[in-house]
């Protein structure tokens, strides 16, 4: 540590570190517009400036290294007239139209030029003039107010990891734009308005709606993922009009993904379902709250409740329910003396479940030095987890994928294997079997016939010889036939070296689910099991079938038979559900609840509601909580959902017991299809952001495979898969389907 | 006694009432101060702060580009707008209402506007035939702006050069 001399004090600071940082520390304020405390240090903007004694000029706080016994001034009339001369030059090119700028009233520009700024400029000449760029649904350009300061571009080039803007031509001719024509397709590129400092690049669904001082800011947590960004919902009269991000180091940083950031826009969708509704002899009549609870409960009552017959209940529950709903729909289900319950919807098999446990943080992820990535199109499906791998690459660390078809990632990899779906296990347990060996471990029975090939032996070694490994299991595991050989391979193989494990086939809030039981237990039924089953009624929370089941059509088959008592509790409008329920509750989507959402890092982060719920709708726990006092259960006199929260005691997982010698050394034929939502899809809220909807990644829809797979299957370019269109491609692995869609499941596809 | 005598004889002679009517008589031959109210007006302050007015530019395009300077320095928040990109992609009030029962005239939105579009005019007489009335809605507003623009151009000239 050295002593430097700010103003007259003496402040201590880290050597070489920038005065801008240490300056910041000790809340003396020095101007920027280049500099950002998450991005590189170019010092163009040069507004930064301070005296520094000894030296003949002023010297750019940002990238001026502390040494000890520097004497600085960021006070005196030396700092003040060149931040002001700086000022005046950056005032020559920029439009004074703060009055139509959407960023008038947060504008960096415009709160340094008041308090750093001259009233008067020397320059009477023309300014300068840019034409826009249309660079997509997402982000408003206006580069005539553009002052060169390259946040956009270095955000592009280092946290978004593709360089999507950039600098064309010099001097007054510099232009910042889109080197393509396609725009900007990043799904981080929300954080460009964050980051740009001036007017030139605004939120395009905000355009011309408010001015910043109009809404409040209220903290709330996104709850598309398992990271749990923080958020600040901006609010005006009752409806949410802009999202912007929190700052929290351990969780996201200052960044939040566009899919947090624009999903506001479905709370005002025209297909939110407003009242209550309840079918009377096949047809539906919209009705007040009281006459649909009663009717829901006399009808639980009627099926279910006054036979004796709970066992034929079964309650279903989505993943993007709160933790708070998750358990009153628990307990209320086990009140009653019913345990089927389940969050699983999407899993094909329930007796071949992964089941993993995540026991790396997030900011722990940046320093790994090897990961190896299983399944998974991370950058899109978890962009905040891969952000912080790409941070760990650029300080060294080593990717070694392991996945089905070829994806974009930002940053480079180690290797990248390509490999059928059925032929992960038998590669895992190859690596597991090298590292045995090489820990001279003896060989379980089922590791000795296993051939171990150079793709194993070089991962193998990867994880072997590194100090701090992760091993991260995706999505596309999750209805592998091998789900859970993979599973406990992945585990064996963390516990031979050391690696940590991250699980990401669950996602939102399903930890939440999964801690307060939300699962089978003692002898209840699974989803699976329950749509085979005869059941007399269902209780679902949020579920949307044709988006969330694997077996669609039995799902839809269970709900409609005709003496099946169907509750619906969803907040959009969807003819499948109107077609099997029996009453249909408009419960509230997200920020128009409070809750708790439990993150990759345990971390329960609870919110309030930003905004009420429109019209007639309430909040889920409120519902459930009055349906739980018309059946006359006990201990549900909760006044608000912090109540909930303080009650939910940590229940354990369930464990399975893995037969790892099960299927591993049968080879499996034929083609396996890995169906997913794609990732503007994967709930109802982001299913109806309009925007959203119209970028690339939103508008993602197609059936990959490869011209082997193709010719298996008959099917050529134009046609359709399961209803998909057929891309083919080399990027594919044999023998498999990879399916990204953004429509509703095919029955045919996943029975 | 004397004082009595005297209280006597002014009540004799009428003294009062020919005091009074003295003053009557000199009204009578001096020059009128009071004006015939509506057909006549007495001169007003090109400063008077009237009733509200949204002007246009010569070419008829409405000058209020809805940047809510005006509602945020409205110490009565009298003022209630609602922005909108108009169909040419121009930023445009979609709602621009004044309650002329919360406002202070203090003329506040006036020195607030970037571009002159709302102003304080010289008229003082206006009556609401309802309690809606009291709502200055944009459409109003214009029609007034529309109807004394050149009024208006004549007295924020005359007071240009003080400002």
């Amino acid at each position: 540590m050295i002593d430097i001399n700010i103003n007259g004090n003496i402040v201590s600071a880290k050597a070489g570190e920038m005065l801008i940082v240490v300056a910041d520390r000790e809340n003396i304020s020095v101007p920027r517009f280049c500099y950002h405390k998450k991005l590189s240090v170019v010092s163009s903007c040069r507004i930064c400036l301070v005296d520094v004694e000894g030296a003949i000029k002023p010297q750019p706080a940002c990238s001026t290294p502390v040494v000890h016994g520097m004497k600085v001034q960021t006070q005196n009339v030396k700092t003040k007239n060149s931040q002001k001369s700086v000022m005046e030059f950056l005032l020559i090119n920029h439009p004074l139209d703060c009055p139509i700028c959407d960023q008038g009233g947060e504008c960096e520009l415009q709160d340094v030029a008041v308090k750093y700024g001259s009233d008067i400029s020397s320059f009477s000449e023309g300014k300068r003039v840019v034409t826009d760029s249309d660079i997509g649904v997402l982000i408003q350009t206006d580069m005539t107010r553009c002052i060169h300061c390259t946040r956009c571009v270095r955000f592009g080039v280092e946290i978004a990891g593709i360089m999507e803007m950039g600098g064309t031509g010099r001097g007054e001719n510099l232009k910042i734009e889109p080197f393509l024509e396609q725009g900007i397709q990043s799904e981080l590129s929300g954080n460009m308005i964050d980051i740009c400092p001036v007017g030139a690049l605004t939120s395009k669904p905000f355009k011309y709606e408010l001015r910043s001082w109009q809404m409040n800011s209220i903290p709330s947590i996104a709850r598309h993922d398992l990271v749990g960004s923080n958020l600040l919902v901006q609010p005006y009269k009752g409806k949410v009009k802009r999202v912007v991000s929190a700052d929290n180091d351990l969780v996201n940083e200052i960044w939040i993904s566009d899919r947090d950031r624009f999903s506001y826009e479905s709370l005002t969708h025209k297909n939110r379902l407003l009242k209550p509704q309840i079918k009377v002899q096949g047809r539906w009549n919209q009705v007040s709250w009281e006459v649909a609870l009663d009717y829901a409960v006399k009808g639980l009552n009627s099926h279910i409740l006054n036979h004796q017959k709970a066992d034929q209940l079964g309650g279903l529950v989505s993943n993007t329910a709160t933790m708070e709903e998750f358990y009153l729909f628990k307990k209320i289900l086990t009140e009653v003396g019913c345990d089927n319950i389940d969050y699983r919807l999407n899993v094909k098999n329930l007796d071949n479940t992964i089941i993993l446990d995540s026991n790396i943080k997030l900011d722990a992820l940046e320093k790994i030095d090897y990961a190896l990535i299983i399944g998974t199109n991370i950058r899109l499906e978890q962009p905040m987890i891969n952000h912080r791998l790409r941070k760990a690459t650029k300080k060294g660390a080593d990717v070694d994928v392991l996945n089905v078809m070829v994806f974009d990632f930002n940053y480079s990899l180690h290797t990248e294997n390509i490999i059928a779906p059925n032929k992960i296990a038998f590669i895992l347990a190859g690596v597991l079997k090298s590292i045995m060996i090489n820990n001279g471990q003896e060989l379980p029975d089922y590791l000795i016939a296993i051939n171990v090939d150079e793709m194993a032996k070089n991962i193998a070694y990867k994880v072997l010889n590194s100090d701090s490994s992760v091993i991260i299991l995706g999505e596309h595991i999750i209805n592998n036939v091998d789900a859970s050989t993979i599973a406990n391979l992945v585990t064996k193989i963390a516990q031979s070296t050391n690696s940590r494990t991250l699980n990401l086939s669950i996602t939102a809030n399903a930890i939440a689910a999964n801690l307060v039981g939300c699962v089978p237990q003692n002898s209840g039924m699974n989803v699976n099991t329950m749509l085979a089953s005869d059941m007399r009624g269902f209780i679902l929370l949020d579920i949307y079938p044709q988006y969330n089941f694997h077996h669609l059509g039995a799902a839809i088959k269970a709900f409609e038979k005709d003496d099946t008592f169907v509750i619906s509790l969803n907040s959009f409008k969807d003819d499948i559900v109107v077609g099997y329920s029996d009453v249909i509750l408009p419960i509230a989507s997200i920020y128009e609840t409070s809750g708790t959402h439990l993150n990759i890092n345990n971390d329960m982060q609870s919110y309030i509601a930003a905004v009420k719920a429109p019209n007639e709708v309430k909040p889920a726990w409120k519902v459930l909580k009055v349906m739980a006092d018309l059946l006359e259960l006990p201990g549900f006199n909760y006044e608000d959902s912090t109540q909930v929260l303080t009650e939910i005691s940590y229940q354990s997982h369930v464990s399975h017991t893995h037969d790892i010698n099960g299927n591993l050394a049968s080879y499996h034929n034929g083609i396996s299809v890995i169906w997913q939502n794609s990732p503007y899809s994967i709930d109802a809220v982001l299913r109806h952001s309009r925007t959203l909807q119209k970028t690339k990644i939103g508008q993602m829809n197609n059936a990959y495979m490869n011209q082997t797979s193709a010719k298996a299957l008959k099917v050529s370019v134009g046609d359709k898969y399961l209803g998909v269109f057929v891309v083919i491609t080399d990027a594919v692995a044999d023998n498999c389907v990879f399916i990204n869609t953004n429509q509703t499941i095919n029955i045919q596809g996943q029975a | 006694m004397i004082k009595n005598l005297n209280k006597l004889i002014k009540n004799l002679t009428l003294n009062e009432l020919r005091t009074g009517l003295s003053i009557t008589a000199k009204e009578l031959v001096n020059k009128k101060i009071t004006v015939q109210f509506p057909e006549e007006r007495t001169p007003i302050s090109s400063r008077f702060r009237g009733l509200h007015a949204l002007r246009r530019y010569p070419n008829g395009e409405e000058r209020c580009i809805a940047c809510k300077l005006c509602e945020a320095v409205c110490p009565a928040n009298a003022i209630t707008i609602e922005s909108e990109m108009r169909d040419d992609g121009t930023r445009r009030a979609s709602q621009y209402d004044i309650d002329l029962f919360k406002c202070i005239f203090c003329g506040f939105c006036e020195e607030a506007c970037p571009v002159d579009a709302i102003v304080e005019t010289q008229i003082f007489d206006y009556v609401f035939e309802s309690r809606q009335g009291s709502i200055m809605t944009k459409e109003r507003l214009l029609e007034v702006g529309s109807q004394n623009e050149k009024v208006i151009n004549q007295t924020k000239l005359e007071d240009a050069k003080y400002k």
